[in-house]
């Protein structure tokens, strides 16, 4: 029906769409998601022929999108916009009936089919009632839904909507996709519906489509998309995932910033963090969002923990991509341990590339040391010596661990409360 | 009350006043006839004098027709034109074809330029080239690739009026003897209307006309927002195009025959939209004959107030319209289209 291969498209110097590739099957239902500036009303744009890509080719039906006029296309594909404010007085039949234009001829003349398609979209959207007032007396559910109408008379087999419940309440979110559900199901028409809410189209479509900064970043059944590491990677952000017992589809739920933050408005409290791999990802926007001091190190640059700890601005002790930690890292590193009123060591595994991270510790008496996740043999990749360490330390030094954030914001709430006291 | 007939009943009752006020308009003048012995006078042959025959079918006759088709064509434009820009402060004037028009006539007189093409004389050829000139520069200045957004077409038209208007002014002070004559023109004015004038005018009003009509089904998708329109199977910028023109063509016309008469295209089509809405294909003839009925009354009115001096119809028009437009604005606020 719609195949999409290789599009690249930038404003100016600013590419926004790269190397987008999908293909959409007849009576497909796809939502597009993705976060603000992602590009997916471009996306829409250029396949409603709106804007034109600087590379690749769209084909609707084997023929290329440019292919097709403007009358030619109406026919074939509808769009539902994200304004649909109008500022004409135009009533409600003569809005739907413009969705016959591309059907009528140079003078506009009404033909008693395009009365019947009228009525017709007019019964299955619910509107009828509201068929001689002016658009601009409806609410924002009841004009999409005219606008919808007016969709189903151009009689397309592609349906694209753009953000179609934006700016509705629930009921209408509701009523809106199951309507365009219906569409997709008994009009056979195929859909694709850009939508910033993850959780709606969730429920509703065949596959979905995960952008990220202008590339599809997943793409497949709901449930390999809506995954907890898809999107928190994508969005930034911590979530959860449950399952709706409706329909048994993904739900994306937010996990709020972590209780008792707000105690810990001072940055006079400093935590140094060891951590690599993406382990300590958790860990530093729990630190970020209780606002102390951060020191990270020792940590290649280009890890994924790296990454996230440059992103909050934290003090780093960095090596070279894949280098192993060297000398003089390792003292800088000590420096800052000693600065530290706790460390926090995250549930990275610990092998000899990175296991100076931990001797390190050995060089301190009384530092309290918080070990997250106390799955310990098995994050031992150096043949015992790690746990060797470990317990070394464990004598020397006071040492807590813990298993959840949770935890670990509570124990960071104390260690904050006993050191303001002291 | 009138809301609730139908439009075709409407538009038949406003043509019936059009009638009237022709017919009334007829008989007024430095004679007074009876409307009746204006009727005789028309659809007569030879029977009645001379001379009443040509004071009603050779002055007062093509100077009626005239009125109407300017009237006409200024609520045309203004219909096109606020359409095309989705903006109803708009007149055909917004894109710079009045400061064109001026400038091509004040060229003429002050350089005493004296020419003919075919029958037609000096100024209205130079004030219909000059309008289209304009248009064509404005349009070329607005266009960014394959397209012509409407904000930089109307800035474009006010920056290139403002040019235009500041060359007119110095052209003006350069030839002081001629002042009055200019001022004249600028002022708007169908004193010296002719057959000739409507011969000069009529190929450039129709042709422009047709051009619209192609297109006036195109112009209410437009309304819903160019992308809306695209999506609904119209080529905008084709057909914004063929309106620009066609609109233009309109005004030219027009311009070249009368000066230019302000306020009616801005306020007309208000008025038509208020009495059958939105959809050209009903406002499209409602502007058209009320235009033509609000210029006829005017000029009659520049005729008869200070008679036998003639005031120029463009000081009735805004003086008439401009409090009109404010006791619009007022009353209905936000809901002017």
């Amino acid at each position: 029906m719609l195949k999409l291969e290789n599009i690249e498209f930038s404003y100016g110097d600013i590419k926004i769409l790269k190397e987008i590739d999908f293909h959409l099957n007849k009576n497909e239902f796809i939502g597009i998601i993705g976060p603000n500036g992602s590009g997916k009303s471009t996306l829409l744009k250029n396949i409603s022929k709106l804007l034109n890509p600087d590379s690749g080719y769209i084909y609707l039906d084997k023929n290329l999108l440019n292919d097709y006029s403007f009358k030619e296309l109406a026919k074939k594909m509808a769009v539902v916009p994200q304004d649909t404010k109008v500022n004409f007085n135009f009533s409600v039949y003569d809005l739907v009936m413009m969705g016959r234009n591309p059907y009528q001829d140079r003078w506009g003349r009404i033909q008693k089919e395009d009365k019947r398609k009228v009525k017709e979209a007019m019964e299955l959207t619910d509107i009828v009632k509201f068929k001689d007032k002016s658009i601009q007396n409806l609410s924002g559910g009841e004009r999409q839904r005219v606008i919808i109408a007016r969709a189903i008379v151009q009689e397309p087999e592609l349906l694209l909507l753009d953000e179609p419940t934006a700016s509705l309440d629930i009921n209408y979110q509701r009523n809106i996709f199951d309507l365009i559900s219906d569409l997709n199901e008994k009009l056979d028409m195929s859909v694709l519906a850009v939508s910033h809410d993850l959780n709606l189209i969730s429920q509703y479509c065949d596959r979905l489509i995960l952008l990220k900064d202008g590339k599809i970043h997943s793409m497949g059944q709901v449930d390999d998309v809506i995954t907890k590491k898809n999107i928190s990677e994508v969005y930034n952000t911590e979530v959860d995932i449950k399952f709706n017992p409706f329909t048994e589809r993904p739900y994306v739920i937010i996990v709020p910033r972590r209780k008792g933050n707000s105690k810990m408005i001072n940055n006079d409290f400093s935590v140094h963090l060891i951590c690599g791999g993406g382990t300590g990802k958790n860990i530093m926007n729990i630190l970020n969002d209780l606002k102390v001091n951060v020191t990270c190190g020792v940590l290649n640059r280009g890890d994924s923990d790296w990454e996230e700890a440059k992103r909050l601005n934290f003090d780093i002790v960095e090596i070279p991509p894949f280098a192993p930690i060297d000398k003089k890292s390792v003292a800088k590193n000590e420096k800052k341990i000693k600065k530290a009123d706790l460390v926090v060591v995250s549930g990275t595994p610990f092998g000899w590339g990175n296991l100076d991270n931990i001797k390190v510790l050995n060089n301190f008496k009384e530092k309290e040391i918080v070990f997250f996740d106390d799955n310990l043999d098995k994050r031992d990749f150096t043949d015992g010596e790690f746990t060797k360490i470990l317990a070394e330390i464990e004598e020397k030094n006071t040492v807590y661990e813990v298993n959840t954030d949770k935890e670990l914001c509570n124990l960071l709430n104390t260690k904050y409360e006993e050191i303001k006291y002291d | 009350m009138f809301n609730k007939l139908s439009y075709l009943h409407k538009i038949l009752f406003i043509i019936v006043i059009l009638l009237l006020v022709a017919v009334i308009s007829l008989s007024f003048g430095s004679i007074n006839l009876s409307p009746l012995r204006v009727m005789k006078v028309i659809f007569s042959q030879g029977d009645t004098s001379q001379s009443l025959n040509v004071i009603v079918k050779q002055i007062r006759l093509p100077r009626i027709i005239l009125s109407f088709l300017v009237g006409a064509g200024l609520s045309i434009a203004g219909v096109v034109f606020q359409g095309v820009i989705r903006n109803p402060m708009v007149d055909p004037y917004i894109v710079g074809i009045s400061a064109g028009a001026g400038t091509g006539v004040t060229l003429a007189i002050v350089l005493n330029l004296q020419f003919s093409f075919l029958f037609f004389n000096t100024l209205p050829l130079m004030a219909f080239f000059g309008s289209l000139i304009t248009v064509y520069i404005v349009y070329n200045l607005a266009k960014t690739k394959d397209k012509v957004p409407v904000v930089t077409f109307l800035l474009a038209g006010v920056a290139v009026g403002f040019v235009l208007n500041a060359l007119m002014s110095f052209l003006m002070v350069i030839g002081t003897r001629d002042l009055q004559k200019i001022i004249y023109w600028l002022l708007g004015s169908l004193s010296s209307s002719s057959w000739t004038d409507i011969k000069l005018m009529l190929p450039y009003f129709l042709l422009g006309n047709i051009i619209i009509v192609f297109f006036l089904k195109d112009l209410n998708l437009i309304l819903l927002g160019e992308t809306s329109a695209q999506h609904l199977g119209v080529d905008v910028e084709k057909s914004k195009k063929y309106l620009i023109v066609g609109a233009s063509l309109v005004t030219a016309s027009v311009v070249s025959v009368s000066g230019s008469i302000g306020f009616i295209g801005l306020i007309v089509p208000h008025i038509a939209r208020m009495l059958v809405g939105p959809d050209h294909k009903k406002l499209y003839p409602t502007a058209a004959v009320l235009g033509g009925i609000f210029l006829i009354i005017s000029d009659d009115l520049a005729r008869i107030l200070l008679s036998p001096m003639e005031i120029p119809v463009g000081i009735i028009t805004a003086l008439t319209g401009g409090p009109y437009f404010i006791y619009l604005l007022r009353k209905t606020k936000k809901e002017i289209w």
